[in-house]
């Protein structure tokens, strides 16, 4: 087969884009691959997701991208209150006379979201699901009112996930929507101190600075021209060839259970959207059809579709697969462009401050690695069963909302006082003020879901915990914080052998200091004997003074009690009247002590039980 | 040029005591940043930023922030506009007639104000405050530029025994300053004699409505100056190593922290030229590094910010011995 020789428009029409990438480059440091990202969701028409720490610069990026494309924008920032008629446009109520009555209808007329060849979503995880699956919905359709919609992208823009606790993460599903997907490290957080150094350099100039003064670097007709362009590149076969291995190798991946993360890959995304953003990367790169190394373009589609393992090593899987090292970024390519030759001689130096093309995955390590007590460290794997029913029991105390004026939406319900018209239905508020509506209009049923919470760990540290087990049980430990983190759960923790150590910060036993936590976790060594009684009694103390539903306990241990009441019958009862889950994991090849399991059972509290293998490592079940 | 005495002044003649938080409004008005100020109540918190705004003539907007708050209430009224428009009639072909509903807002409260004191900050269900502090970041509301300087928000310290839901954290980086009162008399400073003294000797009135002694020209040419202060790149290399510590030593992370490239990289160039202009100086020097601390107090866990005055004095000593 022969390939088309690649003729001057295509590469008139990539050059503009190879500016657009270089110009969003520059807005800024340090987050080069959400630009080419972005570049790449634009030129391919598909919509992107960008999530990352507060005040990383993910609204002004994709605000630049609106500006610099030159399309017709329109941004939109959700809220918990935010309305169909906000997302939709203005309600036209018509009236029919007709034979002697009167028939209302209610239509809904485009607004400015619907005319968007652009519409930036910001903070679009803050409106509740109900609110966001008709919008999410027309946003795939691309379709909406009876009419097609001149949209080529939507932009979204979110927290990380699941860190700030009155959130309600989207769903895979509902990220779905999104082709590509994003996520921006801080820089400071990240570590990339040339970065932030190039940044305060750019402070320091003697004028406020000008963000979104940006003009466009394209026209109209250009970016649709490109746009099209690109859709209707050739892919080499050998691309194609390549591409079902490299799913084949994900899929494998991602089979694998123990891999913490999502795992969608949707037939939506990895056939028409992944094969749009292919041809899109070999577009930019002024190739003639897509190539093998185009693949490079499915890694900005994989936050939330593949499991974190899996994403940090997708350079590597494709390199592999391709049989040639992965370095075919954007920034290299785009450098030899025609158009980006003029572009990159005054740059301010922000492109050269550009970090490896590996770093546009945010490692999602909150908390520091596992200690490594045996030079290596053991597989974090095995730990998973319990933490995830651990979850899918703390996400039980929070799943049920309790009515609260301060909620979210979720629902309606009649009028029962005129100071909630505010929060009515607009339209059956106005007829009901017209005098036309019979009964009282629809207002919103707010709830909200119970946040906070509390876990505190009791581990064993007594003398048969030593070797193997304090490993292990390090990495429970560390496990259970990082669930903790993310949901702004309170943590105590408590080591103890015949008595209770319980780890203060601040004077207390419950609080947010994670990593600090983290830091005694790895430090624990095993001494001494065996007392239930005093830990118990200790993190019951400490979760007495505060209130809400989701509270827990997760005692580890590997030994029957030796020291102090063997029975905790008090600390049993005290639990159960504070109403604090106690969890009970025991660890060892011997047999459980009934105790646990009578402590869990009338708690309403996980069992499970550890048992170390032959090979090094240990196999956790419910008991 | 005319400086910010007299609105100091003024607010030392109005509040006894409370040094630091008084410098940090000053440096608010004159950076445009939006300041936090967290203590038990009665600590005049209230008190200094209604002075503060109507000491220097602007516009100013008092909330109350409760637990229902909805943003209808913060930037102005919602309106309805009922426009009717000719339809066609339907299938049938009967007569129709339609109207076309529309909802806007008509700007108030936050929308015009130049001061906005957001009182009780902590009580607003996160969720709520959400688009309003996203106004206070962006000073945009939809396409419309507001003229907004400063927001001054107030706190009740929330302990996790009986208000288990702390404040979004993205929502409370949008306070450049954020700082922590507690009250004279609790305290036991000298100043808690002053106050006492004020009152028992009955020449005081109390709240008496402060007399404007500068005005919004003052604080926009500062403004302007401001941005003329140098950063030199020692200074900047000093808040690069304070940072750097803060995140290798104390190890502030996403997790634990709010270290965001946004306040700490932007709005922290910002501050430091600020806080040089109002002690008369035309480039931030080391010295300035101190009003970090001020930006600190909520972002970052409680030992790295008591030990911020020491990494600023250790990172500054290494910095002049180069």
């Amino acid at each position: 087969m022969t390939l088309a020789a690649p003729n001057h428009r295509a590469t008139e029409l990539a050059a503009a884009f190879v500016e657009l990438r270089t110009a969003l480059g520059r807005v800024l440091v340090g987050q080069d691959d959400a630009a080419t990202g972005l570049t790449l969701a634009l030129l391919a028409e598909q919509h992107a997701y960008l999530e990352g720490p507060p005040g990383c610069g993910k609204s002004e990026l994709a605000a630049a991208l609106a500006a610099l494309s030159g399309a017709r924008t329109h941004t939109l920032v959700f809220h918990r209150d935010i309305r169909e008629t906000d997302l939709l446009g203005d309600v036209l109520l018509s009236r029919h006379r007709h034979r002697g009555h009167e028939r209302l209808r209610r239509e809904l007329i485009p607004g400015p979201l619907l005319q968007a060849e652009i519409a930036l979503l910001e903070d679009l995880p803050r409106s509740p699901g109900e609110a966001l699956g008709p919008l999410l919905r027309i946003l795939a359709e691309r379709h909406a009112l009876g009419h097609p919609l001149p949209l080529e992208s939507a932009v979204a823009t979110g927290p990380l996930e699941q860190v700030e606790a009155p959130i309600d993460p989207l769903e895979p599903g509902q990220l779905d929507r999104f082709a590509v997907q994003l996520r921006l490290t801080g820089l400071l957080t990240g570590g990339l101190f040339d970065e932030a150094a190039v940044l305060l350099e750019r402070g320091a100039a003697r004028e406020p600075s000008r963000a979104g003064a940006r003009s466009a670097v394209m026209s109209t007709a250009t970016r649709k021209a490109a746009q099209r362009a690109a859709a209707a590149l050739q892919v080499e076969p050998r691309t194609i060839d390549a591409y079902h291995r490299l799913l084949d190798r994900l899929r494998q991946r991602t089979a694998d259970e123990s891999a913490s993360g999502d795992r969608l890959m949707s037939d939506r995304s990895f056939s028409s959207a992944a094969l749009r953003l292919v041809r899109a990367h070999a577009f930019l790169r002024g190739a003639p059809a897509a190539a093998p190394r185009d693949l490079g373009a499915i890694r900005y589609m994989v936050a939330h579709r593949l499991p974190d393992e899996v994403q940090e090593d997708f350079d590597h899987i494709l390199e592999e697969l391709l049989g040639d090292p992965p370095n075919v970024t954007m920034a290299e390519t785009g450098a030899q462009m025609p158009g980006a030759q003029s572009q990159g001689d005054d740059s301010d130096g922000a492109a050269a401050a550009s970090p490896a093309s590996d770093s546009w995955i945010d490692d999602q390590a909150d908390l520091p690695a596992p200690p490594t007590l045996f030079g290596k460290p053991p597989p974090p794997a095995q730990v998973d069963p319990l933490l995830r029913a651990l979850v899918g029991r703390i996400e039980r105390g929070r799943i049920d909302p309790d009515t609260d004026p301060g909620g979210q939406p979720r629902g309606y319900r009649p009028l029962r006082d005129l100071d909630e018209l505010i929060d009515a239905d607009l339209i059956e508020a106005l007829l009901f003020a017209d005098g036309r509506l019979p009964g009282a209009p629809r207002t919103f049923e707010r709830k909200r879901r119970s946040a906070g919470g509390a876990v505190a760990v009791l581990r064993d540290i007594s003398a048969s915990m030593a070797g193997r087990l304090t490993v292990w049980s390090s990495q429970v430990v560390l496990g259970i914080l990082r669930v903790a983190a993310r949901r702004r759960m309170r943590v105590g923790y408590v080591e103890f052998h015949h008595r209770a150590l319980p780890h203060h910060v601040g004077g207390r036993l419950l609080h947010r200091s994670y990593s600090r936590l983290a830091e005694q976790a790895g430090q624990a060594k095993a001494v001494g004997q065996t007392n239930y009684e005093a830990p118990l009694r200790t993190a019951l103390e400490g979760l007495r003074g505060g209130s809400g539903r989701n509270r827990h306990v997760v005692l580890l241990t590997d030994g029957l009690p030796i020291i102090g009441d063997t029975t905790v019958r008090r600390e049993r009862q005290l639990a159960r009247r504070l109403g604090v889950a106690l969890h009970t994991v025991f660890l060892g090849n011997g047999d459980c002590p009934p105790v646990l399991d009578d402590i869990s059972i009338e708690t309403a509290g996980l069992r499970f039980h550890g048992r170390p293998l032959a090979g090094g490592g240990l196999r956790l079940e419910e008991r | 040029m005319r400086d910010l005495t007299p609105l100091r002044d003024l607010l030392d003649h109005h509040v006894v005591g409370h040094d630091e938080v008084k410098t940090a409004l000053l440096l608010a008005l004159i950076t445009r940043e939006h300041i936090y100020v967290e203590g038990p109540p009665g600590t005049a918190k209230t008190r200094l930023a209604e002075v503060a705004a109507k000491g220097s003539e602007l516009d100013f907007f008092f909330y109350q922030l409760h637990r229902d708050t909805r943003l209808a209430e913060l930037v102005g009224d919602i309106v309805l506009e009922r426009r009717k428009v000719k339809t066609d009639g339907n299938a049938r072909g009967t007569a129709g007639e339609a109207e076309r509903i529309h909802q806007r807002i008509e700007p108030g409260g936050l929308l015009t104000a130049e001061v906005a004191v957001l009182d009780d900050i902590s009580r607003a269900p996160g969720e709520a405050l959400n688009v309003l502090l996203r106004i206070l970041n962006e000073r945009r509301f939809g396409a419309e530029p507001i003229p907004l300087m400063a927001a001054i928000a107030t706190g009740n310290p929330m302990d996790d025994e009986y208000y288990n839901e702390p404040l979004d954290p993205a929502n409370l980086d949008r306070f450049a300053l954020q700082l922590r009162v507690s009250g004279l008399i609790q305290s036991g400073v000298d100043e808690a004699k002053t106050l006492i003294d004020r009152f028992a000797s009955g020449s005081v009135v109390e709240q008496p409505d402060p007399e404007p002694v500068t005005d919004r020209a003052t604080l926009d040419a500062l403004n302007r100056r401001m941005y003329q202060v140098e950063i030199g790149a020692a200074v900047r290399a000093a808040l690069l190593d304070v940072l750097r510590t803060l995140v290798l030593e104390f190890e502030c992370n996403e997790t634990n922290s709010l270290l965001t490239d946004r306040t700490f990289l932007v709005k922290a160039i910002k501050i430091l030229r600020g806080a040089a202009l109002l002690a008369g100086r035309t480039a931030v020097d080391l010295q300035d590094l101190a009003a970090l601390s001020w930006m600190t107090t909520f972002r970052v866990p409680p030992e790295a910010h008591e030990a911020l005055p020491r990494i600023i004095g250790r990172v500054s000593r290494q910095v002049r011995a180069v």
